[in-house]
């Protein structure tokens, strides 16, 4: 098990009602999990949690065997060694291409920095726009180089926030198959949050649906969406 | 709620100082609002029979024409500069925001030294064309004459912030009005005043507090307002209580309006995109319409600028020899001197709190955002005796510690220019505070929570990331502090160390014995050290964008 | 790394705001509230003063080469010196309050901010009714208000006492300025004085009727706006008319010269007049060198430059006024110890508020 959720409870503050109850879930290496709700049902929050963004009430996670999070403990999202592609990418707009993906990279030595840039743009297909800034580049260009700076320190899970709501039609169908490729070609375990069911059918291994801050229902695609 | 889940969310270095700094900036106005609780007396009875009403009656006046002429004239200025092309231009997009480099007060004696009998302009029709006029027309010192020295003075404030906004719109929102037949004032009217309204009613509220706090040009045009009432309770009738109360009804006023300003911004949310935004392209007018815009553009520089500009140079020659000395070096010098270092102080505590307001979201923390502003709210001499008050209470505690510790040369704190700059950081604050709050406001929180996600820390990030992307912002603030400062008398006068004088107290020095004249050449130090600030902040921006 | 940067941050503003603090104090005062053995010997004297003249400032350095006694100046306005002193109370650096109406001098020592002085050479310099009763304070220059005409209009035979600018005569005719300004309070002050409140009362009421417009601008421009044709008479002070005599501005002398200056209520109570002066703080630290500056400045060579250079009449009766005021004749002054002046200040502005003097 690389993740795991336990008896999770957590409440934005100002709301009465709790926004995730005793959620629990685990996840095996290089897994691709999605999950999958309407807006509402808590499912970015989920994300948050794993990240560190937000602090649980209640419960327990843990993430390559460390406790993230107990009563005793928490763990500051950037010692988590957890990565996140963000719904509008968050690229940082004063850094170049290069700049974002070796921003993540302080771990290793420095002489590593570009062999791992070189190598995670070869697998986002971005050779050559290394030194291009991110305004400079289209939304679906856009998205893999936040797919890089995530990848490129080795996270042990990679979250994505509804990476595709940002892209017409025809890339996202072309993206998200391109993705699941990457990843599984890197092995990487990674959560998708979407509320589309095409998206979670076309990526996921295994699909969580979620309402109400409640898991409703989980198994693969075929079993869950019909 | 448990405490591991509170200290993740209130307790970090960046909630302890701005805790810290917000206590501070309090303390001067909190040492005088501890009297408002004080019994009314006689002389409260006597303000209000004959005064208050009055009093009232002609602050809402000259802030409400004021406010309304400064946004229709900032709004259509921004409007015309960002959608329009016509000679000079971009000159203009600068030289607009020239008229902020004069002091209202500056600006008022000024406009009065050509109008008067024998300035300028009655003189020339005397002496070159025989020609009489009725005096009563160039009458300029009475609230009609307040609110255009205000305008003209001030409209600068709506001006930079509805441009910065305009220039960040899509092109294809106006296109699009266009193409569904809008004429440019329905346009003007339908489109660009309501979109702009959040950078509209953040000028416009700059512009209204800086008048509610005025002295120097209603006391000089003899007109009653709230402030005067003030200081003639304060300092006339030696009565702080009435002089407390007064100032508290103007704080009022300040908190209504800036409650306003909340409610009529709503919930509106900024956010920075990466998509592009196909930037708004001037377009070219017929050649009527060109020479009308320019027309107008022209005038109000004039106005705001080439008149008091030049007529402070011809005094300035004429007065030059008499006044002029090596002291005034060392006035430049102490100028610059002071309003540098409050307004890197200044940026540096609004960066504080201001990233501090954007992670924590609680409401205590919007209280702290509230307090910033309350120094700006109080007339200057007000808060000048509370930050007096503070560093001798200060001062006589230290030297207790000091005593008890043995130590024989005390630093005194009330009498160097720290308690100088101490007020004007607590004056100033919300000017550096506003632009750095709104680029936080701008960029959101996704770029410190991926900039975390990437193993850096909330500190590292700040350096990184935030501070990167919110620079403009800084160094908008920077300047804005930095002319304030240059241009602040109140609190100046009544705090200044011995011997040191600025260009602004040397040249009320001159103006308050009626020396108009020879006041000019510290008042044209000011406005061309505030015009070059100007300047160079315009350049430096520029120069970003590409 | 974190905390290294946050502690670079912090230390920055403390470090400027420590630069800020000490960056003065070598120019500054100097004296601290060190024991009073070595502040003896100190070689300053610590001015507050509402005065700006750059003849003040002639003299004072004067001052300086003479004794070398340095003086250290705060510039400001009075009431808000006052204040300052107030708050500082025992902790102050100033030795000396200098400011430019009488009114606040009285104010200054009903508030116990000056001490008694006793000097052989001040009693001499300055006559009995420009000092305080019990030598608070000095009187050191003298300015008369008095009524400037339009030499055109105007003939002197019509004017004759501040009460007859209220008379029929002289309805929409007559220009003052603002309730604000302290010298019309004193003026006010110095009529409850001399005839009551009543008579006082009855005379702010009769000058707002006869008003040429509502009170704007200095005393200047009263003068100006008489040359204009606004009204026909105002009231105003010798020293801002001898300015306007003497201004860079060609303008400004024309309009001077097509004004007579009449001095009122010669047959009665006399002109008012009121007085710059000083006094030595009740916490002065340099108290020895405060009076040797006081006695410098009613000397006859400091009372010659107040009159030759900045239009103002000598209280040191050794001393002739400059050639100009001269000029304008000699003329009988109110009959009254200044220091009433600041006694009805609070009840002149009152009267001049109900009377709607703006």
């Amino acid at each position: 098990m690389i993740m795991q959720l336990h008896d999770v409870t957590f409440s934005y503050r100002n709301t009465k009602e709790k926004t995730i109850q005793h959620l629990s879930m685990e996840m095996e290496k290089g897994e691709i999990l999605t999950i999958l709700g309407q807006s509402g049902s808590g499912k970015s929050t989920v994300l948050r949690l794993i990240a560190g963004l937000e602090v649980p009430e209640a419960g327990m996670i843990t993430i390559n065997g460390s406790t993230m999070f107990d009563q005793k403990t928490f763990v500051q999202p950037e010692n988590r060694g957890v990565g996140m592609v963000f719904q509008d990418y968050a690229l940082f707009p004063h850094m170049t291409v290069a700049g974002n993906i070796k921003f993540g990279l302080k771990k290793m030595k420095r002489a590593e920095h570009d062999e791992r840039l070189a190598s995670v743009i070869e697998l986002v297909g971005l050779k050559g726009f290394e030194k291009r800034y991110p305004h400079e580049l289209s939304g679906g260009q856009q998205q893999r180089v936040a797919l890089a700076r995530a990848m490129a320190p080795n996270p042990s899970i990679i979250l994505f926030d509804e990476p595709f709501s940002n892209l017409d039609a025809d890339l996202q169908i072309k993206i998200r198959d391109e993705l699941r490729t990457i990843l599984k070609k890197a092995g990487i375990t990674s959560i998708f949050v979407t509320h589309d069911q095409a998206d979670a059918r076309a990526i996921a291994d295994r699909v969580i649906l979620m309402e109400n801050g409640h898991i409703l229902k989980t198994g693969t695609p075929d079993l869950i969406l019909c | 709620m448990n405490v591991i889940r509170f200290i993740r969310l209130h307790v970090n270095s960046w909630s302890i100082m701005s805790i810290i700094f917000t206590l501070l900036i309090l303390s001067p106005a909190l040492s005088i609002f501890f009297q408002i609780f004080e019994k009314p007396n006689e002389n409260w009875a006597h303000i209000q029979e004959f005064l208050l009403k009055n009093y009232i009656q002609n602050t809402l006046m000259i802030v409400f024409f004021t406010g309304l002429f400064s946004i229709l004239i900032g709004v259509s200025l921004a409007w015309f500069v960002t959608a329009y092309r016509f000679p000079l231009r971009r000159f203009f997009k600068w030289g607009l925001i020239l008229p902020l480099a004069i002091p209202p007060y500056i600006g008022a004696y000024t406009y009065h030294g050509i109008v008067n009998y024998t300035g300028v302009l009655q003189s020339t029709l005397r002496n070159e064309f025989n020609i009489t006029a009725n005096p009563a027309y160039f009458d300029i010192m009475n609230i009609p004459g307040a609110i255009f020295i205000f305008t003209i003075f001030l409209y600068p404030y709506v001006y930079i912030i509805t441009r910065a906004y305009l220039e960040q719109q899509s092109a294809s929102l106006i296109e699009n009005a266009r193409l569904l037949g809008s004429g440019p004032l329905e346009l003007f009217f339908r489109v660009i005043m309501p979109i702009s309204r959040t950078a509209i009613i953040g000028g416009a509220s700059l512009v209204i507090l800086e008048v509610l706090n005025d002295y120097g040009v209603v006391s000089y045009f003899g007109i009653q307002v709230i402030t005067t009432a003030i200081f003639q309770a304060w300092f006339g009738m030696s009565d702080v209580a009435s002089a407390i109360k007064l100032a508290g009804m103007l704080m009022a006023i300040v908190f209504l309006i800036l409650f306003l300003e909340k409610v009529l911004r709503g919930r509106k949310q900024y956010s920075y995109s990466n998509a592009k935004v196909r930037p708004l392209e001037p377009i070219s007018l017929s050649r009527e319409k060109t020479i009308l815009l320019f027309g107008y553009v022209m005038f109000i520089f004039t106005a705001g600028f080439l008149i008091p500009f030049v007529q402070l140079f011809q005094w300035m020659m004429m007065t030059y020899e008499k006044v002029v000395s090596p002291d005034f070096l060392q006035l430049i010098f102490n100028s610059v001197y002071v309003s540098l270092i409050s307004a890197f102080i200044i940026m540096i505590i609004a960066l504080v709190i201001g990233n501090f307001i954007r992670l924590s979201d609680s409401p205590w923390s919007k209280a702290v955002s509230r307090v910033t502003v309350l120094g700006y709210s109080i007339p200057g001499a007000v808060i000048a005796i509370g930050v007096l008050t503070f560093f001798l209470w200060l001062d006589r505690h230290l030297n207790t510690v000091y005593t008890a510790l043995g130590i024989d040369a005390p630093i005194i704190l009330s009498l160097g220019l720290g308690m100088l700059i101490f007020a004007y950081v607590s004056r100033f604050l919300a000017i550096g505070f506003n632009p750095v709050d709104a680029g936080f406001d701008k960029i959101g929180r996704s770029f410190t929570e991926a900039s975390r996600l990437l193993g850096t820390s909330l500190m590292r990030t700040f350096f990184k990331v935030d501070l990167p992307m919110i620079r403009g912002a800084v160094f908008g603030g920077f300047t804005l502090v930095f002319i304030e400062v240059m241009k602040e008398l109140p609190l100046t006068l009544l705090l200044q160390p011995f011997n040191f004088y600025t260009l602004s107290t040397k040249a009320f020095q001159y103006a308050n014995d009626e020396a108009v004249h020879e006041a000019a050449l510290a008042s044209m130090l000011i406005i061309l050290i505030s015009g070059l600030s100007i300047f160079v902040f315009h350049a430096v921006l520029e120069k970003e964008k590409k | 790394m974190a905390n290294k940067k946050f502690g670079f941050l912090s230390g920055l503003l403390s470090m400027s705001l420590l630069l800020a603090a000490c960056g003065n104090n070598n120019e500054s005062a100097g004296t601290g509230t060190a024991s009073d053995e070595e502040t003896k010997d100190a070689g300053v004297v610590n001015l507050y003063t509402s005065r700006h003249y750059e003849t003040d400032d002639a003299l004072f350095d004067q001052f300086t080469e003479e004794t070398g006694i340095e003086v250290n100046v705060v510039k400001g306005e009075e009431d808000e010196l006052m204040e300052r002193l107030t708050r500082e109370g025992e902790a102050t650096e100033a030795d000396l309050f200098y400011t430019a109406d009488a009114g606040r001098l009285h104010w200054a020592k009903e508030k116990g901010l000056l001490q008694s002085v006793e000097s052989d050479t001040l009693n001499a310099n300055v006559p009995e009714n420009y000092r305080d009763v019990d030598n608070q304070w000095f009187g050191l220059t003298k300015r008369a208000r008095i009524i400037v005409y339009a030499k055109d209009r105007v003939q002197p035979e019509d004017l004759s006492t501040y009460e007859a600018l209220t008379e029929e005569q002289w309805n929409k005719k007559v220009l003052i300025r603002s309730s604000d300004n302290v010298y019309n309070q004193s003026l006010v002050a110095s009529f409850i004085s001399l005839n009551g409140a009543d008579a006082a009362k009855e005379w702010a009421q009769g000058i707002v009727n006869n008003m040429a417009r509502d009170p704007e601008g200095g005393d200047r421009d009263q003068a100006k706006a008489v040359v204009a044709g606004i009204g026909d008479a105002a009231v105003m002070n010798t020293y801002y008319f001898g300015q306007l005599l003497n201004s860079e501005d060609a303008e400004e002398v024309k309009v001077a010269e097509q004004l007579g200056v009449f001095f009122p209520n010669q047959e009665t109570t006399g002109t008012h007049v009121n007085v710059s002066g000083a006094g030595v703080t009740k916490h002065a630290k340099n108290k020895e060198n405060a009076i040797k500056f006081l006695e410098f400045l009613s000397s006859e060579d400091a009372q010659g430059q107040f009159s030759e250079a900045n239009f103002e009449y000598p209280v040191n009766p050794n001393v002739e006024p400059a050639e100009l005021l001269a000029s304008w004749g000699e003329f009988k002054a109110q009959d009254l110890n200044l220091s009433e002046l600041g006694k009805y200040n609070a009840d002149a502005l009152k009267l001049m508020n109900e009377a709607g003097w703006k």
